[in-house]
């Protein structure tokens, strides 16, 4: 199974690995030094040290938690789909388009072949590496979830663009591997969106995955798993990442008709509430999936990203987090 | 209302984009933003919504529509804008709608929903009146029309959830059929009330109703209650009054001979999802007016002119009522707000195209 993958990596990890799903929120310092970089009133040399602040706060925090893999809590990302198309040949930036209510996010358009200009993320991973002797996961967003959320005026059809982003994503993931990354994870929250597309996902992870030599984790999140399972499973990725809590633990009853077969990074708390849970509740979300799943497989951690948290909240959401898995490891 | 170009109108599908580029286009999020802080008035967030829709009316007049929406600038989303108008109904967690990257807010329904107040008339009553202050052409004066959009029933249904009853055993609206039949009769009367406001178009938005076939019967039978209310007004009226329904967001292909036969009046469907869709309506033809969404509302790029219009060339013929609506496949507000614009720009070189007879390809 994906435990002695992860041991022949040499990645030596306890039952019930606690991780998180990738962003934390940004400091106030932070968040203000972003806009007035937006607005040019400070430097790119200004932005860069407060973001290697904000990243060497959160590894601190991760380590005074005690978390197992640690992310470097993407305080230099805005979105996870601009932060690559801005660094990508082939994509320009697009107008404005609401994602809900009154929030708006600038829509990539791909209008040339993309291409991967060199490594993108790589030096981030080796800073926040650096600052650590734990994992810390490598994280990149996937060909597919790319491929739907931007406007495509080049490629010939869906098919092809997230095929010709897979090749692109391939060599960011082999520039992790060659510094020294294990453990790599790739988004794909828009997995579910067009389930007959579910063969294009899987064709394209299978393009960017196949034949390296890291673990794979797979994030998806507040999807219509229902219409996707267990056809998901041919993903080619190890541990599947999924938000379980804010739908009730709704997947398990997909999981009892068709048994899930690879690690799971189980999403033990809701990250779209202020409330923090009870442990106990957290805990019986743990009992839940190991009626199903053997412990050696299950990892644990929030349902999200926890950049809409105040850093209050996420500290302490985290903080349940490994509190649980603590008690969950010491159950027989 | 008689056609600019006989038998092919132009026609907005629906929503517009309510933010540019520019600081002036953003008018909209910042009175919001501003709101939400207890810098402004609700008084000022209405003057807003209403400078942006007529900025929406104006751009679908100056790219030569025929039939204009108001951009439904004021809907925060499709789902929870007109459940939210309705007693009973409480607006719960953010959910992604359908196959995009935009979030709606979840009904929740307490109790039977009931129409007290209107849902859309207040915003038609003002995007006529917009339209009406606009400058339009000689050749244009009189001739343009504003059409209400309504999300209908069964999406509505679809989208929202029913809270239990009180001793925790599911509640009297848990059943699909029971959500979605009591959201047909609170929208009934809102289709008497435009229709008798002045509306002959009212477009009733169900993209649901091709994405989850397994509840077609579900589907049809809210309708009735809609057709009702369309035959009522109907006979009170000089004019007539039709129900535009649209379906978008999902392949039609499958369903597009039964939802030509359902007892509405013009069918609005995305000729962009499978391009089988058009040889199909080539085919066999259409017993009524279609709304040809043939101009994709979901991607910046603009299709060859030539090769749309020679889609349209093949089923005008085919259509009976002598009468058709060109559009994008879906509203537009999912595209940046110039591409917007250039889409509907297109819509009248490809209706030029048509009329002149002047496409050389394919």
């Amino acid at each position: 199974m994906s435990r002695e993958k992860l041991e022949a990596l040499g990645v030596k990890l306890p039952l019930f690995p606690t991780t998180s799903v990738g962003s934390f929120p940004k400091p106030d310092y932070l968040v203000k030094a972003r806009s007035e970089f937006a607005k040019g009133k400070i430097s790119e040399e200004e932005i860069r040290k407060l973001e290697r602040k904000a990243t060497a706060f959160w590894i601190e925090q991760q380590e005074k938690l005690g978390v197992d893999v640690l992310v470097d809590g993407e305080m230099y990302r805005g979105d996870m789909i601009a932060y690559f198309a801005e660094r990508l040949p082939g994509f320009t930036q697009g107008g404005l388009v609401r994602s809900y209510g009154n929030r708006y996010y600038h829509k990539p358009i791909i209008t040339g072949e993309v291409q991967w200009p060199g490594p993108v993320t790589v030096e981030w991973w080796t800073y926040s590496q650096g600052l650590t002797k734990k994992p810390v996961k490598g994280m990149l967003t996937g060909a597919y979830t790319i491929m739907d959320w931007s406007f495509n005026e080049f490629y010939p059809g869906r098919r092809a663009t997230a095929l010709g982003l897979a090749a692109v994503i391939r060599s960011e993931v082999e520039a992790l591997i060659a510094v020294g990354c294990k453990i790599i994870q790739i988004d794909e929250p828009a997995l579910s969106v067009r389930p007959e597309e579910l063969p294009i996902a899987i064709e394209a992870m299978e393009a960017t995955t196949n034949g390296l030599d890291a673990y794979f984790i797979t994030h998806a999140c507040y999807g219509a798993f229902d219409q996707i399972y267990p056809g998901m499973l041919d993903l080619a990725v190890d541990n599947f990442d999924l938000e379980m809590s804010n739908s009730d633990l709704g997947l398990l009853e997909l999981f009892r008709c068709h048994p899930f077969t690879k690690d799971i990074s189980f999403g033990v708390v809701d990250v779209h509430t202020h409330n923090l849970e009870e442990a106990a509740e957290v805990q019986g979300r743990i009992e839940q999936v190991l009626t199903l799943l053997p412990r050696e497989r299950v990892w644990v951690d929030p349902d999200c990203g926890l950049k809409t948290r105040t850093v209050d909240e996420a500290i302490a959401k985290m903080k349940l987090c490994v509190a649980a898995a603590k008690q969950a490891r010491r159950k027989k | 209302m008689s056609p600019v170009s006989p038998g092919l109108y132009l026609a907005s599908a629906g929503s517009y984009p309510r933010i540019g580029d520019t600081p002036e286009l953003q008018l909209l999020r910042r009175t919001i933003a501003a709101l939400d802080r207890g810098e402004r008035t609700t008084a000022d967030l209405l003057d807003a919504e209403n400078e942006v829709t007529r900025w929406a009316i104006a751009d679908q007049v100056k790219a030569g529509l025929d039939i204009v929406t108001d951009g439904l600038i004021r809907w925060n989303d499709p789902i929870s804008h007109i459940a939210g108008k309705l007693d009973n109904v409480r607006i719960g967690g953010l959910l992604r709608y359908l196959d995009t990257n935009f979030y709606f807010r979840q009904p929740i329904l307490a109790a039977k929903p009931i129409r007290r107040g209107m849902i859309v008339l207040n915003d038609y009553n003002f995007a006529r009146n917009a339209l009406g202050h606009l400058p339009t052409l000689p050749e244009k004066a009189g001739k343009l029309s504003v059409k209400p959009v309504l999300t209908g029933p069964y999406t509505l249904a679809k989208f929202s959830l029913a809270a239990a009853s009180g001793n925790g055993e599911p509640g009297p609206f848990a059943a699909l059929e029971a959500r979605t039949q009591a959201y047909a009769e609170a929208l009934a009367p809102e289709i008497a009330s435009l229709a008798k406001a002045g509306a002959e178009i009212i477009q009733l938005d169900e993209p649901a109703a091709i994405k989850y076939p397994d509840d077609w019967p579900i589907f049809v039978a809210s309708l009735a209650p809609l057709v009702a209310a369309r035959d009522a007004a109907a006979k009170d009226s000089t004019r007539a009054v039709e129900l535009a329904l649209y379906t978008y967001f999902h392949d039609a292909t499958p369903l597009y001979e039964k939802l030509v036969q359902l007892p509405v009046d013009i069918f609005g469907l995305d000729f962009t999802y499978n391009k089988q869709l058009a040889d199909l309506a080539a085919a066999v033809g259409s017993p009524k007016p279609l709304a040809l969404g043939m101009i994709d509302a979901r991607n910046t790029a603009l299709a060859d002119p030539d090769v749309i219009a020679w889609q349209l060339e093949r089923i005008l013929p085919k259509i009976a009522g002598g009468r058709a609506y060109l559009g994008p496949s879906a509203g537009l507000e999912y595209l940046p707000r110039d591409r917007a614009f250039a889409k509907l720009e297109h819509l009248a070189k490809v209706r030029a195209l048509v009329q002149s007879g002047s496409r050389v390809r394919p």
